[in-house]
């Protein structure tokens, strides 16, 4: 295309940012003319819609030519076809209005009879993926990966594209209808077709690890085809190593399942991975050879490490990634760092790395940053009480040192350490003390906030933290998050030490008072509410404390004012009661999993595929497995992961159940709380009655004579209700009315839509089907369902009215709202301090196995809700949070939930929280209803 | 998985930018602007080609003036990806013969065909240097 060449050329040319926009400006002037003319042909479209994309990848704003982009996809020529369609995905987002027309266009092209246009719609899908295209091409693409006729460029594009669009609409691509047949492609003799498989099976080995347990064998087998049998073309090999990159997805995938069981599976395994350590013994000269048998090597490793089956295996992994950290070679240093961290998270028995403790330690003084890392997170991994002393020191001495970018991680690290493993209060305290002063400017508030939490919860430390606070008061010089902690620190428990030499409450107070001016306002806030308590604790200095706090009632900032004025109001009333009462003693905080280490879980958990280890060493590790016994060997160790397993909820308004997991589960054993129906036939209506909660369409009642269908479509706050009513009896049945019903006084109206009425057939022939529909309007919030009576007579016997409970809730008239995960903790907190609108049912989910399917249908029950799922917000990766807005005519409702599976504990949290008191029961009932009819 | 792709000369000009996520043209830049920023300033000779970025990863390599950079997940193997980049240029290098700065410039739109015959939906895809080049000719001779 010559006119592109050019105009790019001349943009080139251009000397200035100016230049360029006056050339662009005058292009886009010509093409908005040239796309006018009616005569434009295909090659000119095409040189036009490049125009417009080069300029749009330079960065300016390009909100045209989307219509041209669709009559280039519909165009039959190949390279138009291929420009249209790039134009399309680099263009458009997903809420372009042309998008439904590519979806036709990538409808019938998928199934064109050339191979190339076939190929061309599924690298569009993979590179758009919008939800419309799951949900309307998901089969067409699974049929192209399964037929026999499909080229191996049209199998390879299929899987990758189920790929993008499972993950990014899971419930969408319905992946269980089709999930059991994918494995044995692993087998497939092209290796380019395994190796785009590998990857979607890996995804899938994630989501339903029991439909596609026949992967690992599979796997299994075509890895020793390529290792030991040598079996594989030569256009794969790369650098003289065989299809490296299929290697590392087969040895991956496999770390997704448990060791197998049979001792030939074992020892097959084995096999291959001595084949692959013994292969990696000489080190290759040249560079691309020696990476890609490093990046199998290093991934054999971490298959041995998670299959834990040979303990000769592991020594000698242990021993090579010793050789690795001292490695010349800087990516190997680093990814020996990394792979020994995994070690760490597994072995029972940390001397094989302690060895290389100073190896590692030194490599804190690396010339490289991410070596620094790994060598951060693997002595985080490495630590155990044993060594924790001499870690934390190491990480203190170079915490002065490292890089800014660095600091702030290895002040989480050490506050987590220090407080896994202390065993003497007065280092805890010492640490903690020497680290704010640190670092305390490159770290969170949660830092602090977590020292004060420790030291509330634990009387043996309370004395010697005030001493150690006096004194760092005193000190010439005092880092503010130091300051902020002390004066905490001797606010509550400073008359512990008041009758010790030079710890008097006046001296107490002139400490305080001395840093107090060169401390920022944030500080100075928590200074002046230990002033507030001082008067509390010491009243002998009480006129001292009020000159203080009088001093800042002028105070220019709004907050130090107002919690000067407060407290010197309350200092100065008559009354002796209301200053003891507020300044009473602060309780302990409850027992919570550390803000320290969500932060730090969150961040590692952002990955694609789910990691199957984090940084932080064996304990850990097995606590996310959710490992509780068994192998178990460390009792003391075990009863702490089993008491922060499940942390009690601090808020239980609603029911007996939220009150304790334990008590609940003894609930749901002698008494259920709903009762569980024990006539099948109930038993089966409920469970039809409970799946319309979350689905829009379903059967309602299916009984000897009737079966009753539904068919909903919601528009918040309006909907409207299909009813299906069929006879399946040998009769005709007569005089056949089907009406709807509201409670009185219900915010609720349902009546026949418009027609309906003249329509209903008075008699109803065998398998014959009758339907009905009804419009909803949702004035307010109501409470009471509505009700379908559907009468009926049989010939020769009394007439029959059956009374059915329609599923339309207030939960029904709620649309998904997606917001950002910090927005999300923000509300749930604003709400959750309010208190009044939760909803909280702790259910018995022993149908929630480890697997995933269980959490699959979880997340699908919640988002069939109309909860929009937010991934990733939750710190515990199998907890779901969503967010939805309820609509009735009269307001909107925001509604927040948050789901808490715990597998091994047979137990899930719901908690529903709303702005409306009444929605957030309604919903809250309806997921405990769908627990209990599953 | 692949979050993004870029190529980027040395004053940080980004001459392919691919992405495997939705990301606003607001992140976009900034992305572009932060890796550029983060590996140009990384010494050549004595550090990895791996540095981390948020919570992800980039595996970079530089071929005279172009970084070439792939922004991977934390637990994703790095030298794969490190030779996965080898391996496109080397394509790359076969289709323009001999590839340079400017062939990524003028015939931008055909790289993003390259890079789907190699790489799809963050993952990749075809691994044979012989096959992806005859696939590459192939469509180029149709019409």
């Amino acid at each position: 295309m010559k006119g592109l060449t050019v105009f790019i050329a001349d943009l080139r040319k251009c000397r200035s940012h100016e230049d360029e926009e006056k050339r662009v400006n005058k292009e886009l002037a010509n093409i908005r003319t040239k796309f006018k003319e009616p005569s434009i042909n295909g090659y000119n479209r095409k040189k036009y819609v490049c125009k417009l994309l080069y300029m749009s990848l330079l960065g300016y704003d390009v909100n045209f030519g989307h219509r041209e982009a669709v009559e280039l996809v519909d165009s039959t020529k190949y390279s138009e076809k291929q420009v249209g369609y790039l134009a399309v995905s680099l263009l458009m987002d997903d809420e372009s209005e042309y998008l439904r027309s590519v979806v036709r266009a990538l409808r019938r092209d998928i199934h064109d009879g050339s191979e190339w246009i076939v190929c061309l719609a599924l690298n569009a899908i993979s590179n758009i993926g919008s939800r419309e295209m799951a949900e309307v091409l998901t089969s067409d693409i699974v049929v192209q990966l399964l037929s026999p006729a499909a080229s191996m460029f049209i199998k390879k594009k299929a899987a990758l594209c189920l790929l993008r669009l499972l993950r990014r609409f899971p419930e969408a691509v319905k992946a269980h209808q089709w999930v059991g047949r994918i494995a044995p492609y692993l087998g497939h003799r092209d290796i380019g077709v395994t190796q785009s498989v590998a990857s979607l099976m890996t995804a899938l080995a994630q989501q339903y690890p029991e439909e596609t347990r026949k992967a690992a064998s599979f796997a299994m087998r075509r890895l020793k085809s390529l290792v030991i049998d040598n079996e594989y073309t030569l256009d794969y090999v790369y650098y003289k190593v065989p299809a490296p990159w299929l290697q590392i997805k087969l040895l991956r995938l496999l770390q997704y399942y448990p060791a197998p069981e049979s001792s030939e599976a074992r020892a097959t395994l084995l096999s291959i991975l001595r084949h692959i350590i013994d292969l990696s013994q000489d080190v290759p000269r040249e560079l691309q050879q020696m990476n890609a048998q490093y990046s199998i090597l290093f991934e054999a490793i971490n298959l041995g490490i998670h299959l834990d089956i040979d303990q000769g295996l592991m020594q000698e992994c242990a021993v090579l990634l010793g050789r690795f950290i001292t490695s010349r070679e800087t990516n190997v240093r680093y990814l020996g760092l990394e792979t020994m961290a995994h070690l760490a998270a597994y072995i029972d028995r940390l001397d094989s790395i302690k060895a290389y403790q100073g190896v590692i330690v030194q490599s804190l003084r690396d010339r490289d940053i991410s070596v620094r890392r790994r060598a951060l997170d693997l002595l985080y991994s490495m630590c155990d009480v044993g060594s924790a002393k001499a870690i934390v020191s190491e990480l203190l001495r170079h915490m002065a040192m490292a890089d800014v970018a660095l600091r702030e991680e290895m002040a989480l690290k050490v506050a987590i350490l220090t407080e896994k493993f202390a065993t003497e209060y007065g280092w805890y305290v010492d640490v903690m003390m020497r680290l704010v002063s640190l670092a305390g400017d490159h770290m969170g508030d949660e830092v602090w906030h977590r020292i004060v939490q420790v030291i509330l919860g634990n009387e043996e430390l309370q004395v010697y933290a005030c001493k150690i606070s006096l004194q760092t008061l005193k000190a010439p010089v005092c880092h503010e998050s130091a300051f902020k902690v002390s004066a905490y620190v001797l606010g509550e428990f400073g008359h512990l030490i008041a009758n010790a030499a030079d710890s008097a409450p006046i001296d107490q107070l002139k400490a305080l008072q001395s840093k107090m001016t060169s401390t920022s306002q944030s500080a100075r806030a928590v200074a002046l509410t230990t002033v507030g308590k001082f008067i509390n604790l010491f009243p002998e200095i009480k006129t001292l404390c009020l000159r203080v706090l009088d001093r800042y009632r002028g105070a220019l900032d709004a907050e130090l004012q107002q919690r000067a004025c407060e407290y010197y109001a309350l200092g100065t009333l008559e009354g002796e009661e209301l200053l003891p009462t507020v300044f009473e003693e602060m309780p302990p905080f409850p027992e919570r999993q550390s803000a320290l280490m969500s932060r730090l879980l969150k961040r590692e958990a952002d990955t694609e595929d789910q990691r199957t280890w984090v940084y932080g060493g064996r304990e850990m590790n097995r606590e996310r497995r959710g490992v509780t016994s068994g192998a178990a060997s460390n009792d003391s160790r075990e009863a702490v992961a089993e008491s922060s397993a499940m942390p009690v909820p601090a808020t239980g308004l609603n029911d007996a159940s939220s009150g304790s997991p334990a008590a609940s589960k003894k609930g749901a054993q002698e008494a259920s709380p709903a009762e569980p129906p024990t006539d099948p036939l109930v038993a089966k209506s409920m469970r039809n009655y409970a799946r319309l909660l979350w689905e829009n369409d379903g059967i309602l009642f299916d009984g000897e004579e009737i079966q009753v269908g539904i068919v909903a479509q919601y528009k918040p706050p309006s909907g409207r209700l299909g009813v299906f009513l069929g006879n399946r009896a040998t009769a005709p049945l007569y005089n056949i009315s089907i009406t709807a019903r509201v409670a009185d006084g219900s915010q609720l109206t349902i009546q026949p839509a418009a027609g309906q009425e003249a329509e209903q057939p008075e008699t109803l022939m065998p398998l014959a089907q009758a339907r009905m529909f009804f419009d909803i309007q949702c004035q307010q919030v109501f409470t009471a369902a509505p009700t379908l009576h559907i009468g009926y007579t049989v010939a020769g016997c009394a007439p029959t009215v059956s009374e059915l409970q329609l599923p339309v809730t207030v939960g029904h008239f709620m649309d998904p709202v997606t917001i950002s995960v910090a927005d999300f903790f923000a509300r749930w907190k604003q709400l959750g301090d309010s208190g009044i609108a939760e909803s909280q049912h702790v259910l018995p989910s022993a149908f929630l196995t480890k697997d995933a399917v269980g959490l699959e249908w979880l997340r699908s029950v919640i988002g069939g809700m109309g909860f929009a799922l937010i991934h990733g917000a939750d710190p515990e990766p199998n907890n779901i949070v969503g967010v939805g807005i309820a609509t009735t005519q009269a307001g909107r409702f925001g509604c927040l939930v948050r789901v808490e599976p715990k597998p091994t504990h047979g137990l899930t949290r719901v908690t529903i929280r709303a702005t409306n008191v009444e929605v957030a029961q309604s919903i809250g009932g309806n997921v405990k209803m769908v627990f209990e009819s599953r | 998985m692949i979050r993004f792709i870029f190529v980027q000369n040395r004053q940080g000009k980004t001459r392919l930018e691919k992405w495997f996520g939705s990301y606003s043209d607001q992140e976009k830049q900034k992305l572009k602007a932060e890796v550029h920023r983060t590996v140009a300033s990384r010494d050549q000779k004595h550090q990895s080609n791996f540095v981390e970025f948020h919570n992800n990863r980039i595996v970079y390599r530089r071929y005279a003036g172009l970084f070439f950079c792939f922004c991977i997940d934390t637990n994703d193997n790095e030298l794969a990806y490190l030779e996965a980049i080898h391996l496109f240029v080397e394509v790359l290098d076969a289709y323009h013969g001999n590839v340079c700065e400017l062939d990524l410039v003028f015939n931008f739109y055909l790289v993003y065909a390259v890079l789907d015959e190699m790489i799809l939906a963050g993952e990749i895809q075809e691994t044979s240097r012989s096959v992806i080049l005859s696939r590459l000719e192939h469509l180029n001779n149709l019409e």
